[in-house]
């Protein structure tokens, strides 16, 4: 090792040491507990909810036909995020004061950004890892093939697909290519990822890396073409890592702080902090100018018309991502109806980031609460209108989930009629889980949950951070009371009846939330403050 | 010995904004500018583009002859921010050894040893700056650009946060330097003291002349 790198060692070495001389063991391990607790839970949840209905014929020999594609497909989408964040000087997130210190001395910043590059790599083959671990854990349930056929195969295919993903984004950063550039890389990749899904092709090497994901279900000599696709991923990641010393500078400190903060609000979870430091990572910006401009109409209907402002300035990415969710949550949606129960969770999850995007305008005027306070009006009342155009906005984004599960199912008429009935309320309760979490906002610092033992306090905030988003996939939950029923639209519309009611019951809490939190602030206070009635003495 | 800075058509732009009109400029060897301007100006924008932390929209900046942000050019370069960026988990004193190694400097001790004296940090040398105030931050972050070797020291608001006697160590240790010096700052005392005065406004240059015979009241204000 040459002196510079020794140096490095020892800087690194040093830090290390004193923040290991920070660490509370018994914290340490708490935290270790609930960690095993919660993937413990998580696993038992998925291995429950699976559905254990065999596949028929037509539908395996379908898997067997499109199956690699349509892996290959989801890694193209996850190699194209990568690739988008390359063009933004992703992936890699340097410490401030490493960019100040470090990368700005005379050392060669390859020397400096190996460490920080393997170990982001390594990261994303974990994370890749149980993922595909728990695709196998669902495959297996359904599809013939061995259980340890099907957990190494979907481990193997999700560690390199996340890797790649990773790898292709150092790639971009490395070389400084323009988010132009990544952007239409990235959608070369996933057309031709499409054309191979929709031509039963198996040409991109992503599609070649989906061949094994489906070897347990069918292997031959010739899936063996699959290694091909792993050879491509590795040339990848290699020359991700190599070419890591190009990052830029500018990028690193941008990120560098902006991750900083978003860290810090995650860990507050404060979820509407997360949304606009992520936006300002991604360099997501209003447009200068409108989609199209709105014809004035003199002083009618301010905040509809304040709110539509807004909308019709949001940047291009957001649209696409709204449309890309609403697909997700179309498809997963008809996944569930045909047996995968807990892909309803996914679908639910899916229309609660697309309305967490909806919900702005209400967002906008929660971040500036002076605004409304000078309103002549109720918070609450200016909050329910405020929700009158994202609601829009969401039965929109209902309405291209319910025409992409129209389309995967082979333009089926039940479909339509199903995702038809189903639009509006499922919209509607998604945005109901995002308006809610967005007024909730992040636990407040000081609380009566300090008095709390610490399962009481963590459980209490792990449940306002997951209700709101329950709230969402209960919206879908009439697809599951559908699905076995004989005649099931008129199933699926009285279940559909009932979510409204939730609607019904979250615009209440919309409208009245900070009155009765007011009330309910005097009432104690009184309780606890007011002077004795009888003398002493 | 200072190195020369050499800028030409240098210029920034975030999208509609423009925080730096084209810009030539040349500083010789050893010279001693001050760049003044509002808020807003374009001061920061120069300076970090001239280290090598941001990069052009257009132009060149040269070191010496290298690239701004190449590896000579790093060598040569100090940049003393206004907004301190410190490792949290390393006193003041390892910041000293490692920067001081990082550049390549072994004989660190004795230098530190001064820098701290003289800032008035000794009795914190093993503290974390974290603890710190914005005003020892500050004198921490000078005692990190003093310690290495350069031949361009740019600087940016240098008095920001720092006590009187802070201050006038700072002001002591940029009369000593032979390196060429580059300082942005609203502090038009310290104005008198270079020997070039460049203006900025809104990204572009109004004034570039002696600091001696500068309106300054027209050119900040």
């Amino acid at each position: 090792m040459d002196e510079a790198g020794q140096v490095l060692a020892e800087l690194r070495t040093a830090r290390r040491r004193r923040r290991t001389a920070r660490i509370d063991t018994f914290e340490a391990f708490y935290r270790a507990y609930l960690t095993a607790l919660g993937l413990g839970l998580a696993v038992l949840f998925l291995s429950n909810l699976t559905g254990d209905t065999r596949l028929r014929p037509a539908t395996l020999a379908s898997i067997r036909t499109h199956g690699p594609a349509i892996v290959g497909l989801a890694l193209a989408l996850a190699v194209a995020v990568g690739l988008r964040s390359g063009g933004r000087g992703g992936p890699l997130v340097i410490e401030a004061a490493d960019v100040r210190h470090v990368l700005m001395a005379p050392i060669d910043r390859g020397l400096s950004l190996k460490g920080p590059a393997v170990r982001q790599v390594r990261f994303a083959l974990l994370i890749g890892a149980v993922t595909g671990g728990v695709g196998g854990l669902l495959a297996f349930r359904r599809l013939p093939g061995v259980p340890g056929a099907w957990l190494a195969c979907e481990v193997t295919v999700g560690a390199v697909g996340a890797a790649t993903a990773v790898a292709s984004a150092m790639v971009v950063s490395g070389r400084r290519w323009s988010r132009l550039r990544a952007g239409v890389l990235a959608l070369a990749i996933v057309a031709w990822s499409a054309a191979d899904a929709a031509l039963s092709w198996r040409t991109s090497p992503v599609t070649l890396v989906g061949e094994i994901a489906l070897w347990p279900l069918r292997f031959r000599p010739a899936g063996l073409v699959g290694l091909v696709g792993l050879l491509v991923a590795a040339a990848v990641i290699i020359i991700g890592l190599r070419g890591v010393a190009g990052t830029s500078l500018e990028a690193s400190e941008r990120r560098a702080s902006l991750v900083g903060q978003l860290r810090f609000a995650a860990t507050l979870q404060d979820v509407r902090a997360v949304i606009v430091l992520r936006r300002q990572l991604a360099l997501e910006r209003p447009r200068a100018r409108p989609w199209f401009r709105l014809r004035p109409v003199g002083v009618r209907l301010p905040v509809w018309r304040r709110c539509w402002h807004g909308i019709l300035r949001w940047p291009g990415a957001r649209l696409v991502r709204l449309v890309l969710l609403a697909t997700i949550a179309g498809l997963a949606g008809v996944g569930a109806w045909r047996g995968t129960t807990p892909l309803i969770v996914v679908a639910g999850l899916a229309l609660y980031v697309a309305a967490l995007d909806a919900v702005e305008p209400l967002a906008q005027e929660i971040d500036h609460p002076d605004r409304s306070d000078s309103y002549p009006r109720p918070a609450g009342a200016l909050h329910l209108r405020q929700l009158a155009a994202p609601a829009v906005v969401m039965v929109g984004v209902g309405a291209i989930a319910g025409l992409a599960g129209y389309l995967a199912t082979g333009l089926a008429l039940r479909a339509l009629v199903v995702a038809g009935v189903l639009i509006v309320p499922a919209s509607l309760v998604a945005l109901s889980g995002a308006a809610v979490s967005v007024v909730k906002g992040p636990p407040p610092p000081l609380s009566p949950q300090q008095w709390m033992s610490l399962e009481t306090a963590g459980i209490r905030l792990a449940g306002r951070l997951i209700w709101p988003p329950m709230l969402a996939v209960l919206g879908l939950l009439p697809l599951l009371a559908g699905r076995s029923a004989t005649h099931p639209v008129p199933v699926v519309a009285a279940a559909g009846t009932g979510v409204v009611i939730v609607v019904a019951f979250a615009a209440a809490w919309v409208r009245f939330e900070a009155d009765a939190h007011a009330w309910w602030t005097k009432t104690v206070a009184s309780a606890l403050w007011a002077p004795s009635s009888s003398p002493k003495g | 010995m200072g190195a020369e800075l050499v800028a030409e058509g240098l210029t920034k732009d975030y999208g509609d904004l423009l925080a730096l009109a084209p810009l030539d400029l040349r500083v010789t060897p050893g010279e001693r500018v001050v760049v003044v301007g509002p808020n807003g100006s374009g001061k920061t924008t120069l300076l970090r583009m001239v280290a090598g932390l941001l990069e052009p929209s257009d132009g060149t900046v040269t070191i010496d002859g290298h690239p701004a942000g190449s590896l000579p050019a790093r060598g040569a370069t100090c940049y003393l921010p206004d907004d301190p960026v410190l490792y949290d988990d390393l006193s003041v004193a390892e910041h000293l050894e490692y920067t001081a190694r990082l550049h390549g400097r072994h004989d660190w001790e004795a230098p530190a040893a001064t820098l701290l004296e003289q800032l008035g940090l000794t009795a914190r040398s093993d503290d974390l700056p974290s603890r710190f105030s914005r005003g020892l931050r500050q004198k921490t972050s000078v005692a990190l650009g003093l310690i290495r070797p350069f031949s361009l020291l740019l600087v940016d608001e240098p008095f920001v946060g720092l006590d009187p006697s802070g201050r006038q160590a700072l002001l002591a240790m940029l009369d000593e330097l032979t390196a060429t010096l580059v300082v942005a700052t609203h502090q038009m005392d310290y104005v008198a003291r270079a020997e070039r005065c460049i203006a900025l406004r809104d990204g572009a240059v109004t004034y570039d002349g002696p600091a001696s015979g500068a309106d300054l009241s027209s050119l900040v204000g």
